[in-house]
């Protein structure tokens, strides 16, 4: 027999499927739904279908946007000679945070991980290697690609993987360094240590 | 350092608060009663783990939802604080004076050493027992290994799908090596960390050996490669890339990883016969004794201070003679604590303990020894 009427329990399950909520916390934040005025409710279910409708991923660098090339690839006072890559878009905004970085980015959604059956061609990275070509990037030549993933193993995997891929082509590859809390997220990097971890990066 | 006192809820069978002595503390009780459960609250507190289990899930009492051990450490005369491990369903929490704490800080904080039951596999078990061994060992001097280990154990991990999927999928060499090579350049610099941090523990764990404490024969241990007789050790990045590079058809067809210092082992010989073979088991307990001394001593010239050094079930594992020696040895030096049920152990030692007795999980009484000495030589005096 189920704890609650079928509405709740399906509720909760599905508050359940979020990252980082377990039984209680779902129990709590169905509880929380049930009391509310459903003026509030229906203003959180359109903010739900509005995110899912509006946002896509740019064309050029795959973060995430409502207008396609996103902000940052559009605009005309970012340095078009840097590419920073990270793994998520919360990265992004954390390698923002510091403002001493004015270069393009790229989002890879993700990091080498065999264990959970994700390969290269798993991450957006097929449309970085064109972005080298200046006749992709404004007519700009693209001076460095620096690699910002987490310092982590899958994070130094990744990195180590698309060095191997740029090196090739001449560009100058920079690893981030390394001197941030190891085995960390970058999203619990603050932006003192971020941007120190910018400005100490090294040659790969 | 020492553990001015412990107080532990819902672990194991435990509760209750216990102020132990600066030196020997006998923790007496039948079996079953949860004397080892205090020893292992005190591994617990001291290294986060147990000595018993990998899963400490099932340290949590049954039926709870929450296991507290904390502790009240003295870093100096001055300096006490209080360390704290919370064990919630899978999670562990760990706390300085109740606020939470990276392991790495954590543990540089207070280090125990155990020898227990288990531990005999260091003499005469698997070579992941004294890998083991040596990593408790690097870590109590170097915290951050931690973080190293626990990176190498992933890499190597994720290492293992890839040479899986790479003889599955019939991936060319080609392929296998253009997805492998990014773990394998960290294996190369995670490696050479952890065969440098061993071999030079073992050099220092040899500087202090107390080689001839309980038998007459010579004791004395080796940190053996498995790169040993493939190159030149002494350049061991260099080696492992080449071996690394010559291997990954091998490993491919085993599916698994073969180059590694998972694959190394420490020697131990006693009269140059290896131990875990031909020791026997009183030779082995002298010998893993002598190791723990040894990483005792080794832990002091380090930090300038003492680990605790805890005894699970001191007389079944040895002898009246050999635990006087060793109490002898440990006598101003260590925090010690020892747990038996034997009665005649403690009246031995009782002059110079201070004695705790278990009864289902608690500490029924802390006599002390005046208590003792004052009740024995009473009920002398109504003879
Ligand atoms: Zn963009």
């Amino acid at each position: 027999m189920l704890d609650y009427a079928e509405p709740v329990t399906k509720l909760i399950d599905e508050f359940k499927r979020l990252p980082g909520v377990g039984h209680k916390t779902a129990q709590r934040l169905a509880f929380h739904i049930l009391r509310v005025p459903e003026a509030d409710v229906e203003r959180f279910v359109e903010a739900l279908r509005e995110v899912k409708r509006k946002i896509i991923f740019c064309s050029v660098c795959n973060n995430l946007t409502d207008v396609d090339p996103c902000r940052y690839c559009a605009s005309p006072s970012r340095d078009r000679s840097m590419i920073c890559v990270v793994e998520e878009p919360y990265n992004l905004v954390a390698v923002e945070k510091t403002r001493s970085y004015k270069g393009l980015y790229h989002v890879l959604h993700g990091s080498l991980s065999p264990i959970r059956g994700i390969g290269p061609d798993d991450l957006h990275l097929a449309n970085l290697l064109p972005r080298l070509k200046p006749e992709n990037n404004d007519g700009v030549e693209v001076q460095e690609v620096i690699l910002a993933t987490n310092p982590n193993t899958e994070g130094e995997a990744t990195a180590n993987y698309i060095s191997r891929l740029l090196k090739p082509l001449g560009a100058r590859v920079t690893r981030i360094a390394m001197g941030m809390p190891v085995g960390s997220d970058l999203e619990y990097v603050d932006e003192v240590t971020m941007d120190k971890a910018l400005a100490n990066r090294h040659e790969m | 350092m020492l553990l001015e006192s412990l107080e532990v809820h819902n672990f194991r069978n435990l509760s209750g608060k216990v102020s132990w002595g600066a030196g020997l503390n006998i923790i007496y009780g039948d079996n079953g009663q949860g004397k080892t459960n205090w020893l292992e609250a005190i591994y617990l507190l001291a290294t986060t783990k147990s000595f018993r289990t990998q899963r400490l899930q099932e340290a949590i009492r049954f039926n709870e939802d929450l296991a507290v051990v904390r502790g009240l450490v003295a870093q100096s005369q001055e300096v006490q604080r209080e360390m704290q491990v919370n064990l919630q369903g899978s999670t562990k929490s760990i706390l300085i004076n109740g606020k939470k704490e990276s392991v790495a800080r954590y543990l540089g904080q207070l280090h125990a050493v155990a020898f227990t039951a288990d531990e005999l596999d260091v003499v005469r078990g698997t070579p992941e027992a004294r890998r083991k061994f040596m990593d408790r060992g690097v870590v109590s001097l170097h915290h951050a290994y931690v973080q190293t280990l626990a990176d190498y154990n992933r890499v190597i991990k994720q290492k293992n799908r890839l040479l899986q999927d790479a003889s599955e999928l019939e991936m060319s060499l080609e392929q296998a090596f253009e997805v492998i090579a990014p773990w394998n350049e960290q294996l190369i610099k995670l490696s050479t960390e952890i065969h440098r941090a061993r071999v030079d523990y073992v050099e220092r764990l040899n500087d202090v050996l107390e080689r001839r404490l309980f038998e007459r024969e010579n004791i004395t241990i080796r940190y053996v490669s498995s790169l040993e007789g493939k190159g030149d050790l002494s350049d061991y990045e260099a080696l492992i890339a080449e071996r690394l590079r010559l291997r990954l058809q091998a490993e491919i067809a085993a599916g698994y990883s073969l180059i590694g210092p998972h694959r190394d082992d420490l020697e131990i010989l006693f009269d140059g016969r290896e131990m875990r073979a031909f020791g026997s088991s009183g030779q082995q307990r002298s010998a893993l004794i002598i190791l723990d001394l040894a990483a005792i001593s080794v832990y002091y010239l380090w930090h300038n201070e003492y680990p605790l050094f805890l005894i699970d079930d001191v007389d079944a594992e040895l002898d009246r003679k050999r635990i006087s020696y060793l109490l002898e040895y440990l006598e101003g030096r260590t925090q010690t604590f020892i747990t038996t049920s034997k009665e005649s152990l403690v009246e031995q030692f009782v002059a110079r303990a201070s004695v705790f007795q278990v009864s289902d999980g608690r500490v029924v009484s802390d006599a002390s020894k005046e208590q003792l000495i004052s009740s024995a030589t009473g009920s002398a005096e109504s003879i």
